[in-house]
């Protein structure tokens, strides 16, 4: 046993050199980057503080725009946070679960089981988002089915999250190996037991992550429900308040800061998420 | 004696290819048969139509006084082929376990839920046999975490828990390096030894020999040759049984 070994850190064999010269390289890349990034984050606040900056002959003022009326107005478009999030995930599960009926379907082989999965896809995805949420809040009355704006709104985000998600959920069952269903029915098991116990398990770990993809995506479609009118969310207040004193410049910026940080957030978790996964087995 | 395994006149279509042609074959209690044959010659799917992976389209399978026809649908089908497959016990060329579970989950999952047992006597169950293989000190461990020659051991204590009355191996040692074809072999040797029925697909010549009762030959989706591994050797009947010898003894096999 040679006790100096662990007190030097020097790099001694070739394969070592060029880790610590490529990793020092991705270092110093991500370094610059996140200046950058600084630095054009910086431009952006400079742009709306009113201030004025002179290169020699000419000057670049910057956006006024009305600060009191933001410290005056945040906590009531704050308010719309918790609605945006009730909203997502509502509809983030009535996504999954139709996600999951249509991926099953779609590897069903009868045919009308088949047909009505792909029928649902194409009907969804060739369509609107925002039509159809005007088809159940607007439409739907004609025919006597009134619905309030948070139930139409999550049931259109719903239809349509899940026929696009349904391709995820495809992929994830078709990940698992024909070997894995062939095991568990070697040992007996009924078609359900296999799909319960076997399959999804093994299915929803893969379908985890762009699954939060989706519900990052979706706290922000989530702002065209607003277009009801009755679904008091971020965009709903930051528009309301906007119009009413004619400041939808500073409203709107207020709507995307809160937007642009949740998704930060939900991205840090989800890939957090992600790397906790890829841990697991397999 | 009355033969654990009965097949009569079995036939298999793949659409119009005909893989399996009239066969019939019947295994006694405590026997072991190997199945050789070049790939494709339907060997595979013979097994695997023993426990209906494969919807045989005629004929008829006979395990432990449970005959099943092929080639019928319904209810009574189904329960008859749920009972076939609770008396045999198949192992994979690609081991096949559930990765999301660890391996003494995998090894009580088929008694718990598919029998009802209780969990605790499956788990007394599953120790005894993950001992048999020699792996009880890893049945904590997730599946990704053992080597080729581990995994199949494991998938051998998965099948043995649900206490088959024949054990079906399906090339169990062709995916394995072949440093780890020794570990899985001696298990099967070791099963073998016990009394169990097994009948397995291989490639490994010289296991076949040793420890086969009778060496079953397929080509063409015909059983050729039925004989003792001494005979076999010493006088193949078919040429092509014959070329098969010329290539192990060769050192191609």
């Amino acid at each position: 046993m040679n006790i100096f070994s662990k007190k030097q850190n020097i790099p001694t064999s070739q394969a070592e050199l060029i880790y610590e010269a490529q990793t020092s390289k991705e270092r110093r890349f991500r370094t610059n980057v996140g200046l950058s990034w600084f630095i054009l984050l910086f431009i952006l606040v400079f742009m709306f503080s009113g201030q004025d900056i002179t290169f020699g002959s000419t000057t670049l003022s910057g956006i006024q725009i009305d600060t009191a009326f933001m410290a005056n107005n945040l906590s009531f478009i704050a308010g719309g946070l918790g609605e945006t999030i009730r909203i997502s995930i509502m509809s983030i599960a009535l996504a999954m679960i139709l996600a999951l009926l249509a991926a099953l379907g779609r590897l069903s082989t009868f045919p009308p089981v088949y047909a009505l999965s792909t029928f649902y896809v194409s009907l969804i995805r060739g369509t609107p988002l925002y039509l159809q949420i005007f088809f159940f809040f607007l439409a739907l009355p004609q025919l006597g089915i009134i619905l309030p704006g948070l139930i139409a709104g999550v049931l259109a985000l719903g239809l349509n999250y899940g026929a696009y998600m349904s391709e995820i959920f495809r992929a994830a069952l078709s990940s698992v190996g024909k070997g894995q269903r062939e095991a568990a029915i070697a040992i007996g098991m009924t078609p359900s037991q296999t799909m319960r116990r076997i399959v999804l398990p093994q299915a929803l770990r893969f379908a985890i992550p762009p699954t939060g993809n989706e519900f990052i995506a979706m706290t922000k479609d989530s702002a065209l429900v607003s277009a009801t009118g009755f679904v008091h969310e971020l965009m709903w207040r930051s528009i309301k308040v906007g119009r009413a004193q004619f400041h939808t410049l500073e409203a709107l910026i207020m709507a995307a800061m809160f937007y642009w940080v949740m998704t930060l957030i939900l991205s840090y978790v989800q890939s957090r998420i992600e790397t906790r996964l890829s841990k697991g087995d397999r | 004696m009355v033969p654990v395994v009965k097949i009569s006149n079995l036939d298999k279509y793949f659409g119009r290819l005909h893989v399996l042609k009239d066969l019939s074959l019947e295994v006694m209690p405590r026997e072991v048969v190997c199945l050789i044959g070049r790939s494709g010659s339907g060997k595979s799917t013979l097994l695997r139509c023993i426990n209906f992976l494969e919807e045989p389209s005629h004929g008829c399978i006979e395990v432990d006084g449970i005959k099943v026809a092929g080639g019928e649908k319904g209810k009574k089908h189904r329960q008859l082929v749920h009972e076939v497959r609770l008396k045999t016990g198949m192992v994979f060329q690609e081991f096949n376990l559930f990765p999301h579970m660890s391996v003494l989950e995998n090894v009580i999952e088929g008694p718990v839920i598919v029998k009802g047992m209780d969990r605790q006597k499956a788990v007394d169950l599953a120790e005894q046999n993950l001992d048999n293989v020699g792996l009880l000190f890893k049945k904590d461990e997730y599946p990704n975490r053992l080597s080729g020659g581990q995994k199949q051991r494991v998938a051998i204590a998965r099948a043995l828990t649900m206490d088959p009355k024949v054990m079906l191996f399906d090339e169990p040692t062709s995916a394995l390096d072949p440093e780890l074809i020794g570990e899985v072999l001696n298990v099967i040797k070791k099963l073998a030894n016990a009394g169990m029925t097994m009948i397995v697909v291989t490639h490994e010549m010289g296991f076949a020999r040793e420890m086969a009762d009778r060496m079953l030959v397929m080509a063409d989706g015909e059983l050729i040759e039925d004989s003792k591994p001494a005979d076999l050797f010493s006088s193949p009947k078919d040429a092509r049984t014959k070329a098969l010898i010329e290539r192990y003894r060769s050192g191609e096999l």
